[in-house]
């Protein structure tokens, strides 16, 4: 048997854990039925009630009515198996307002097995579940946010796509008519017409072709920012080999000296890369042509780490100084009887490689000839 | 034009330049006869079909082939395609899509609907004129089209 005083220290210590939980914690004991038996003082202040309005009385008296009755079953079957309950649990005061807070209740057993009482322990959680609410809240705004905004990208897009639809329809139709009935008019009336307006005619007919071909690169510049991009491994060696052949390598009528060096493959959209390919090697041999013997060299660097390609050519080169208008929409450096074409062919060349997250630029010196080079945005492998 | 029985060639087009453009080409390529001309798409069906101002029509007298446009008043090119090869009495008929669209999906639509060709205009009229001449040229003279059935 324990002395009194050994009783007395027991005591004490019990009541030193207990003050000190009571500084911590909201403490409630109900007894199996659920009735209040004990309330410390920070259940009364979180609850806003005195003490004896709670004693004796149903612990439901704080029940929000916010957790789904499953929720509250559970937790009372758990109790009433003599495990201990864990959770959070939103609380009415007795002003109405609510508070959260994290709940253990421990069931203490009779001999026989059955509860005899429950001890409840809890914290003040309200403030952390206010924030949680408000991330919650916010989170679901920008996600509402984001969903409106790709709804307006969507429609812009599809406006986007209905003029493009309606230009390559509905403005190619009158430039076939002003064309046409040119010629009819040449055909039909040629010789009624003195010379000077046969020349006339044709340069309407000059015109309308060139809006024609204008409309048609303005288009496929346009779907490049539309269409996905679907990268795989390109064979790059392959796609200049066959850009080459595609654009008359080895040319009957010019004396083209074409030197290809060895290219690592990349990864890309093939048919985008392609295109890339045949725009730098088009304009090469277009830009040689008043060369004797003209030279277009293909090639492959490393610039920074970044596998760089490049396309050189002694043809007319270009100035420097207008470097930075070369890839623009609709630019060109050279007058349009010297060398044709719409100034959409670099534009889409850059749009590309952009889109690949690479860079494209250009080195010339005038009568020179010029060197176009890019790169995909790839680490190389070998350095 | 001619009676509607020995009609070889259907022309779907409302645009009067474009027609006038292409019946020039056919009569430069000695292709002009037995032409019938449809300025929108119920007016092509009503043909095809021999219903309403055709209903005297014989089925059977069905075109060598229909020349296409896409976009149309009433019912447009692609629903007129769909119509015609998804009725068992016309879908043997070859249509041609003639049209100002280089677009992916008209392309790729036409294909999945049965289009026997697709053909863009081009702007320019010698181009346009050669374009036109093979198309007849190939489904009036070459083309060997099944025999016909009702």
């Amino acid at each position: 048997m324990p002395t009194e005083a050994e009783l007395r220290a027991t005591l004490k210590e019990i009541g030193d854990l207990k003050a000190a939980l009571d500084e911590h914690a909201i403490v409630a004991i109900t007894d199996p039925q659920g009735r209040i038996s004990y309330v410390n003082d920070k259940f009364c202040a979180i609850s806003k009630y005195r003490r004896d309005e709670l004693l004796g009385q149903d612990h439901r008296i704080i029940n929000s009515g916010y957790h789904p009755k499953e929720f509250i079953r559970e937790l009372w079957a758990t109790i009433g198996r003599g495990r201990v309950w864990h959770g959070e649990l939103k609380n009415r005061a007795k002003d109405g307002t609510f508070y959260w807070v994290d709940t253990t209740i421990v069931p203490f057993l009779n001999d026989d097995g059955r509860p005899r009482q429950y001890v409840a322990i809890r914290a003040d959680i309200t403030e952390r579940k206010a924030a949680e609410e408000t991330i919650l809240r916010l989170n679901s705004e920008l996600e509402q946010r984001v969903r409106e905004r790709t709804a307006q990208l969507e429609l812009t897009n599809r406006e986007l796509e209905a003029f493009s639809y309606s230009v390559s329809h509905d403005l190619r139709a009158p430039l076939r008519a002003i064309d046409g009935f040119s010629q009819a008019v040449l055909e039909d009336f040629g010789p009624l017409l003195p010379e000077e307006g046969q020349r006339q005619l044709q340069t309407i007919r000059y015109s309308s072709q060139r809006m024609g071909a204008l409309i048609d690169d303005l288009l496929t510049f346009a779907r490049l920012n539309r269409q996905d991009l679907s990268k795989r491994p390109i064979d790059t060696a392959r796609v200049v080999r066959e850009t080459l052949a595609e654009l008359g390598f080895p040319w009957a009528d010019r004396q083209i000296e074409v030197r290809v060096g060895p290219l690592t493959p990349s990864l890309g959209d093939p048919v985008l890369i392609r295109q890339v390919w045949v725009n730098l090697i088009s304009n090469a041999v277009k830009y040689t042509r008043r060369r004797a013997v003209a030279e277009i060299e293909i090639g492959e660097t490393v610039v920074d780490g970044q596998l760089v390609y490049f396309i050189r050519d002694n043809g007319v080169g270009f100035d420097m100084r207008y470097a930075g208008k070369l890839f623009g929409v609709f630019q060109r450096l050279h007058r349009i009887e010297d060398y044709d074409g719409t100034g959409v062919g670099l534009a889409t060349v850059q749009r590309i490689v952009q889109r690949h997250g690479g860079r494209v630029w250009a080195e010339a010196v005038v009568d020179q000839g010029a060197t176009f080079s890019f790169h995909l945005g790839m680490e190389t492998r070998h350095e | 034009m001619n009676e509607p029985s020995v009609v070889e060639l259907l022309i779907v087009e409302d645009n009067p330049q474009d027609l006038e453009l292409a019946l020039r080409a056919l009569r430069q390529a000695k292709l002009a006869n037995f032409i019938q001309i449809a300025r929108d798409g119920a007016e092509a069906l009503d043909f095809l079909l021999c219903e309403g101002p055709f209903a005297d029509r014989r089925l059977a007298a069905a075109p060598k082939v229909v020349l296409l446009d896409l976009k149309l008043p009433k019912v447009d090119g692609l629903e007129v395609l769909r119509r015609i090869k998804g009725n068992p009495r016309t879908a043997t008929i070859p249509v041609v899509v003639v049209t100002s669209s280089k677009e992916q999906r008209d392309l790729v639509e036409s294909y999945q609907l049965g289009v026997n060709s697709y053909i863009v205009k081009p702007v320019n009229f010698e181009r346009f004129t050669a374009a036109v001449r093979d198309v007849g040229l190939y489904w009036l003279l070459l083309n060997q089209p099944p025999s016909a059935t009702e």
